[in-house]
């Protein structure tokens, strides 16, 4: 007999993520308007902690690649995978939100800007990380692989961050961590842009939590389906009757 | 008897080369093919003199970047899991196998390199100026493109897709290096300091050094 496949979940991740918005959404909506930009700075609110949760999720992914390689514990692996499918996510919002605040600021959707295009080179690299895991369905040899290019994708972060220092392009340099403090004037502007950051943290941890439990019922559908009862070997050869062959010859 | 890990290095880079030398893959297709790649950029973008010396050393970065990748996925595509296993009954050292591969795959590169170089600089007409500093942009680059495509094809050995997946993991991860290599070539052109340039592909080399060194072992378990 199959062991039992443990599906429990936990409940405490959609209720969180929910407050986790809606909060932010608040700060969003009271936040004064911008004196250049309207209306539009409220995208910034969105754009700039999905891009902070994209860097946060790969961290977590290469952290949890380096302790799978250490200890072989499967849970780093399901860490690692889950954080960067959640980061290649936030990395797709940030540079789609990128795009819409790009066209009626900048004039286009997409500027050949170092900060733009490092971004989108980011979001490959950990493509090919999800296509690497996808091409191999025995979970050791997954996680072992996986896990070093998980290392290795994380050089792109600082490449990413120190881009808009580097190479002086359209996008505006590092608003918020500065040697000389913060560069927002307002301090609502600044709160809202803090809370979004922390309600953002919140739902990528109920997105990361979610995907882990899913990883687990994956990968105990597979164990069970390898441990399952098989037929028996010449199950299917039926034993002559030798009754009825001896009645016959008589 | 121990043979030490340099030895089996050189064994491992020896092999390759004597393998390149007997069927010619790189010198006689790859490096051809990068030379077409060059006579077609002129036929797509237009002739005019000034902005071909001007894109020149762009393209012919770009062209060592993605050809590089084909000499990379080489090992990949000619070293069955049988070959592996054999070598790691054989009792090499992982960490050997990964430098002796990406000393030939960087040797390899560096001519292929050479070549185009050569035929960008004929074709397109780009000034040269820092040769010396050529002496270490190109080496570099090669040994890390060499290491990036070991690591690559050491990463999707068993995988189902094998050495068809390696590209698509080589090319974003190879980006810092084409950075690094074109803005240090803008140096030059411009008069400017490129020592921070060539630093990032020390730092980049070193780093890469690190990881293929550390997860040889791991990546070869994982078969």
């Amino acid at each position: 007999m199959s062991p039992a496949i443990d599906t429990q979940t936990k409940r405490w991740p959609w209720p969180a993520a929910a407050i986790a918005l809606a909060v932010p959404l608040a700060f969003v909506v009271v936040s004064p308007a911008d004196t250049v930009q309207g209306n539009l700075v409220r995208i910034m609110y969105v754009h700039v902690p999905a891009a902070w949760l994209a860097y946060l999720a790969f961290i977590v992914t290469m952290v949890g690649s380096v302790a799978y390689l250490v200890s072989k514990g499967m849970r780093w692996d399901r860490i690692a995978a889950a954080s960067a499918e959640v980061g290649v996510y936030f990395t797709g919002l940030t540079l789609v939100l990128g795009m819409i605040w790009g066209k009626p600021t900048w004039g286009v959707w997409w500027t050949w800007d170092a900060r733009l295009t490092l971004t989108a080179i980011m979001f490959f690299v950990y493509l090919g990380y999800l296509a690497l895991r996808r091409t191999s369905t025995d979970g050791r040899s997954r996680a072992q692989r996986s896990a070093v290019l998980g290392v290795l994708g994380v050089v792109m972060i600082p490449l990413v961050h120190f881009s808009v220092t580097w190479w002086r392009t359209l996008h505006q340099p590092p608003t918020i961590i500065r040697p000389d403090g913060p560069q927002i004037d307002d301090p609502l502007m600044l709160a809202a842009l803090l809370v979004g950051v922390a309600g953002f943290t919140v739902v990528y941890a109920a997105l990361v939590s979610k995907r882990m439990e899913l990883a687990r019922v994956e990968d105990a559908i597979v164990r069970a389906e390898s441990t399952a009862d098989l037929p028996v070997a010449g199950e299917a050869v039926t034993a002559p009757n030798l009754a009825r062959g001896q009645g016959e010859s008589a | 008897m121990t043979v030490s890990m340099w030895s089996q290095a050189r064994s491992v880079a020896r092999r390759d080369l004597i393998r390149e030398r007997r069927r010619g893959e790189v010198l006689w297709i790859t490096v051809p093919f990068g030379a077409i790649a060059l006579l077609m950029f002129p036929l797509a973008i237009g002739t005019d003199a000034r902005l071909l010396e001007q894109i020149g050393p762009g393209v012919f970065w770009v062209i060592v970047m993605l050809f590089g990748i084909l000499i990379s996925i080489r090992q990949a595509a000619t070293e069955t899991t049988a070959q592996r296993d054999a070598l790691a009954l054989l009792g090499l050292d992982p960490a050997a196998g990964f430098a002796g591969r990406s000393i030939s795959a960087a040797a390899l590169l560096f001519v292929f390199e050479v070549v185009v170089g050569a035929v960008a600089f004929v074709l397109y007409d780009i000034p040269l100026i820092g040769i010396p500093w050529l002496f270490v942009i190109l080496p570099l680059v090669a040994l890390g493109l060499g290491m990036l495509g070991s690591i690559a094809a050491g990463v999707v050995a068993a995988g189902h897709s094998g050495a068809g997946l390696v590209p698509f993991l080589v090319a974003p991860l190879s980006v810092p290096l084409l950075l690094a290599a074109t803005q240090a070539f803008e140096g030059l052109r411009l008069g400017r300091p490129i020592l921070n340039w060539v630093l990032l592909m020390v730092i980049i080399v070193l780093v890469l050094a690190v990881i293929g060194t550390l997860t040889a072992r791991p990546l070869q378990e994982s078969r």
